[in-house]
């Protein structure tokens, strides 16, 4: 081949030669030997006739790698067009050429997966912690969510985040606010999103002088105000009322190991002794639709993001093999949470007839291990090969769902392989902080297997311990699509933080005794 | 120009053209020189070259500029004195310092002499207004109640001119508080970052100020008809923040304000803000506010409830599946008893016409059949069943459901509602069994043709009802091996458990 004509196709791809199996024309044409330097290579895959020219040869090679599930529309398509399959035959033909490992500048390994590219992702996310535009305006009212998303997102992908003690803790300061919680931003009203948000970015950071910023009593004070007498918790004070504010406060409580009953103040105090959990499981149950999803509060749409809420609401209120099918219809619930996961795109949607999202891959996901639990019943050890395909399943429901799916869809379509990185719904969409979290988190989920362990009672004088009884061991199994590289690490299933990082601040609080 | 004028022999006795200098740079340095003739002609002519008169002049000019002469005793200092006036010494200029920057960033000795001159004038003028807007302040925030309400008005009127044209001379409008005059009673509270915080964010100017102003007003718990226009200010240019709306709705209630005018004014808010709970949860407390004036008005009722149905379309015709504006319609449907309102169920039924895969509308649908309170039972759930629901009400709503399923077989949407309504009515899904098998044939053939692997979930689950364990087994793998591939694990599951059946 002519040198001028090789020189074209180098330059309509400026991305370096990496190690692994880059398939594009450019590289393609390299590994017929006529450029480059192929040494670092992991893998070069060769299938077809051997007629076949180089080039054609390595596209076919890549594309056979993957199962035609994730390369193909899916068998069943209805002829009616409307709004929402149009805008689902679109999203389809958008994955489709990264899902087929035929995208160009991508390097993919041996099963058409890309790497997490780590070094990107946690530069991104590093940067949503420094000074921002004023673009990021409507932000204003959520800054300890850029905490915590960068903080988690961090942590998942195993950097040290301890180097930022001191500043959350300096920044958080001011926007604890003297009549208990935390709010957006300094002088903005305490809110259950952000003081969520702070308190879990205290506990990844951790340490004595992080849980020792937070005002227990006066949060308990406030709490007891966003308590109703339904069951349920205000956001913030007259503020509204949903599934949020039930998870949010359930997680609040126990990491603080709060006492339960509720101040005179409290809209749902009672004389007969009332406390902040009363009704709180029926409150969740009553946002189950019919559908079995969850929604935001009763009566409406079942959305992926308020599953997680109640199931990891329920889960902090108790063990859940029993929690969980005392309060809710189990086999509707996985019946509509195993229908989010759509082919080819192998992600989850958040609502029937909605188009996949990257965040899903928590919301939902995230589901997955806190019902698999629910269903295993307390864990009991494993005969066989830790993580091995054969150990879980014999003692577990295994996976409900399609692990491949969803770390192809992360893997494929939720990064920014630019100088941008981080992670994103889709690629129509920019990454954002938000999206690169949970994101990470819904990865995390797919490449661990996690175990509720009987309650063993250690703190008998104290109440809420059900969530710090999971333990995880890797997935591993022959049929893994990702490198050990790409591997993050393990996010408790609750409290969406390293594993130990909430164990920690219990265990502080708890020894704090009373208020 | 400038050299040719400066190269006029200066000493011919006539009237004095002025010399033009092209900055104001070059006018001072021009003066400073001038100001030291015997500086100048010891540099050109040396010490030795100069006559005795003219080394005379020059040891004045330096007693002059080294100020030595302070140290001499009265008498010789004015000799000395009598001395510099009949050489004509002029009194050295300090040496030219520089003038620093226009507020442009301009270096100010790049003027010329006539810009230089106009831009002392505005300087002084600065000072003055300056000057004054401070004593205005000063009478003002103590309140001086000898000024007459009309005065007070006309002269706010002024200070604001006033402090526009302060603007103007520094080149920097004032925040849009700190140049009214109706708000110097208030002092903005700055935002506390702490040290080093994270995440910072380079607010605007407008918004500082604003949100400077907002924390001041709620410090001071005030609700007064400005904290409206204040709010609406923030609210334009950042919606999510919860905080504002909140201290606006108390605001409202506070003053009694127009309902009617502050929903129309969120329509507008909603429109260009499509991903908000805020805006949502505000029109609630407004509707909740509403009603207690017009509960017992059934004309007002539906004025009100037709009116935020049409804004609700308005809203979906933007995004047919936005999850606030539905749960608001349901909490409206509840609020205002829409449950058997012949409009609320056409719309419901228009937007599956449009789309009959929204499944939010299914969902609404779902909601104002079966939590109707005119015959459910209020404490049913939504998965459970409710036998006080009349059976001509299923028979319709399965009809509806089935029949939306023929337009598209393998939308989910109709399936989960069929199977809801069989819930609510405690039927089996086996009495639907003829129904669901005409999206499948041939089951146990090779050539199975499936329309809908939603029919094939739901026979495997009447199968597995009427306990034919071996068709739902062959309708489980179908769905896990050709169907729908990607469930495989959770099909599996499902065939586990008919093995412990």
């Amino acid at each position: 081949m002519a040198t001028d004509n090789l020189d074209s196709l180098l330059k309509s791809n400026p991305q370096p030669p990496q190690t692994g199996f880059i398939v594009d024309d450019t590289e393609a044409i390299s590994s017929s030997g006529e450029a480059g330097d192929f040494a670092n290579r992991e893998f070069v895959h060769r299938v077809g006739p051997s007629s076949y020219p180089a080039m054609m040869s390595a596209r076919i090679a890549s594309a056979s790698t993957v199962p035609d599930l994730f390369t193909t529309h899916p068998l069943l398509r209805d002829f009616l067009v409307t709004e929402s399959s149009q805008i689902q035959d679109e999203t389809v033909d958008e994955c489709l050429p990264f899902l087929s490992g035929l995208q160009q500048g991508i390097t993919f390994n041996e099963h058409g997966v890309p790497h997490l590219d780590r070094r990107r992702h946690i530069q991104f996310l590093h940067k949503g912690l420094r000074n921002l535009p004023s673009q990021f305006v409507a932000a204003d009212a959520s800054r300890p969510w850029m905490f915590y998303w960068a903080l988690a997102g961090l942590s998942a992908m195993g950097e040290d985040v301890s180097e930022y003690r001191e500043r959350i803790i300096s920044t958080l300061r001011p926007i604890q606010n003297p009549t208990g919680g935390f709010g957006g931003g300094n002088g903005q009203m305490s809110h259950l999103a952000s003081t969520y948000a702070a308190l879990l970015s205290l506990a990844i950071v951790g340490g004595k002088e992080a849980f020792n910023l937070v005002d227990r009593k006066s949060m308990w004070e406030w709490l007891s105000v966003l308590k109703q007498p339904d069951g349920g918790f205000q956001m913030s004070v007259g503020g509204e009322e949903d599934i949020r504010g039930a998870y949010c406060a359930a997680v609040i409580i126990t990491l603080l190991d709060l006492p339960l009953e509720l101040s005179r103040e409290s809209p749902a105090w009672t004389s007969n002794g009332a406390t902040l959990l009363t009704n709180l499981p029926e409150w969740v149950a009553k946002c189950q639709s019919f559908e079995g999803g969850f929604s935001g509060r009763p009566d409406a749409e079942a959305h992926g993001a308020y599953a997680f809420c109640a199931l990891a609401c329920l889960c902090v209120l108790g063990d859940p093999h029993i929690i969980i099918p005392k309060y809710i219809d189990v086999p509707r619930l996985i019946s509509w949470l195993s229908s989010r996961q759509y082919a080819p795109e192998g992600g989850f949607s958040g609502r029937t007839n909605k188009l996949v999202d990257g965040c899903y891959s928590h919301w939902v996901g995230g589901c997955w291990p806190l019902l698999e639990a629910s269903l295993d019943g307390p864990f009991q050890g494993h005969s066989g090969k830790e993580g091995s395909a054969e150990a879980i399943s014999n003692t577990s429901v295994g996976s409900l769902f399609s692990r491949e799916g969803l770390i192809r869809y992360i893997l494929c379509c939720c990064q920014d392989f630019g100088k941008r990185g981080g992670l994103r719904d889709k690629p129509s969409h920019m990454s954002d902080s938000y999206h690169t979290c949970y994101v990470l988190a819904g990865l995390s989920s797919a490449q661990h297997k996690w175990h509720f362990n009987a309650s063993t009672d250690n703190e008998p004088d104290s109440t809420l311990t059900s969530a710090y009884q999971w333990t995880a061991e890797p997935v591993l199994d022959d049929s893994q699509i990702y490198d050990e590289q790409d591997r993050v690490e393990m996010l408790h299933p609750v409290f969406v933080i390293c594993q130990g990082r909430a164990e920690e601040m219990r265990a502080y609080f708890a020894s704090q005794g009373g208020l | 120009m400038g050299p040719k004028i400066k190269a006029q022999p200066r000493a011919v006795a006539e009237p004095e053209i002025p010399v033009e200098y092209p900055t104001v740079k070059d006018k001072l340095e021009a003066e400073y020189l001038e100001s030291r003739p015997y500086e100048v002609l010891k540099a050109k002519k040396g010490f030795s070259g100069m006559s005795a008169a003219e080394k005379s002049a020059y040891a004045n000019y330096i007693f002059l500029e080294t100020g030595v002469w302070k140290n001499w005793a009265a008498s010789q200092q004015k000799d000395f004195w009598a001395l510099v006036e009949k050489q004509k010494i002029p009194l050295p200029l300090p040496k030219p310092q520089p003038l620093g920057k226009d507020f442009r960033g301009r270096d100010l000795e790049t003027y010329t002499p006539q810009e230089y001159q106009e831009y002392q004038k505005k300087q002084t003028r600065l000072r003055q207004l300056e000057a004054e807007s401070k004593r205005w302040r000063e009478i003002h925030i103590d309140g001086d109640e000898r000024i007459e309400e009309f005065e007070e008005e006309e002269s706010q009127e002024v200070e604001k001119q006033r402090r526009k044209e302060i603007g103007d001379l520094k080149g920097k409008a004032m925040g849009r508080y700190e140049s009214d005059p109706t708000w110097d009673d208030v002092k903005p509270i700055p935002q506390d970052d702490g040290e080093g915080a994270l995440a910072q964010i380079a607010y605007t100017d407008e918004y500082s100020e604003a949100m400077g102003y907002l924390r001041a007003i709620m410090a001071a718990n005030e609700h007064t008809p400005r904290v409206l226009g204040l709010t609406e200010h923030i609210i334009g240019m950042n919606a999510a923040h919860y905080t504002v709306w909140l201290y606006r709705a108390s605001t409202l209630f506070a003053l009694n304000s127009s309902i009617a005018e502050e929903l129309t004014w969120l329509n507008e808010v909603a429109l260009v803000n499509q991903k908000n709970y805020q805006i949502w949860h505000h029109r609630q407390l407004l509707i909740d506010q509403l009603y207690t004036t017009i509960s017992s008005s059934p004309s007002d009722l539906e004025e009100l409830a037709k009116s935020e149905l049409e804004f609700m379309m308005q809203m979906f015709a933007e995004d047919s599946k936005n999850y606030h504006v539905w749960s608001y319609r349901q909490y409206l449907v509840r609020k205002l008893d829409l449950f058997s309102s012949a409009p609320e169920l056409a719309s419901v039924e228009a937007l599956l016409r449009e789309d009959v895969r929204n499944n939010s509308a299914w969902s609404h649908r779902f909601f104002i059949v079966f939590s109707n309170p005119s015959y459910c039972t209020p404490t049913s759930k939504a998965t459970e069943p409710d036998p006080a629901i009349p059976a001509t009400v299923i028979d319709r709503e399965l009809n509806f459901a089935k029949a939306a399923t023929f337009e598209a077989p393998q939308n989910q949407s109709p399936w989960n509602y069929l199977r809801g309504v069989l819930r609510k009515a405690d039927r089996k899904l086996s009495t639907e069994e003829e129904f669901a098998s005409q999206f499948v044939q041939d089951l146990e053939k090779d050539t199975v043709d499936i329309k809908s692997s939603h029919a094939l979930d739901f026979l495997a689950d009447v199968w597995e009802e009427t306990g034919e364990v071996e068709k739902a087994d062959r309708a489980l793998t179908l769905l896990g091996d050709t169907f729908d591939r990607v469930r495989k694990n959770y099909w599996e599951w499902r065939r586990k458990a008919l093995k412990k059946d």
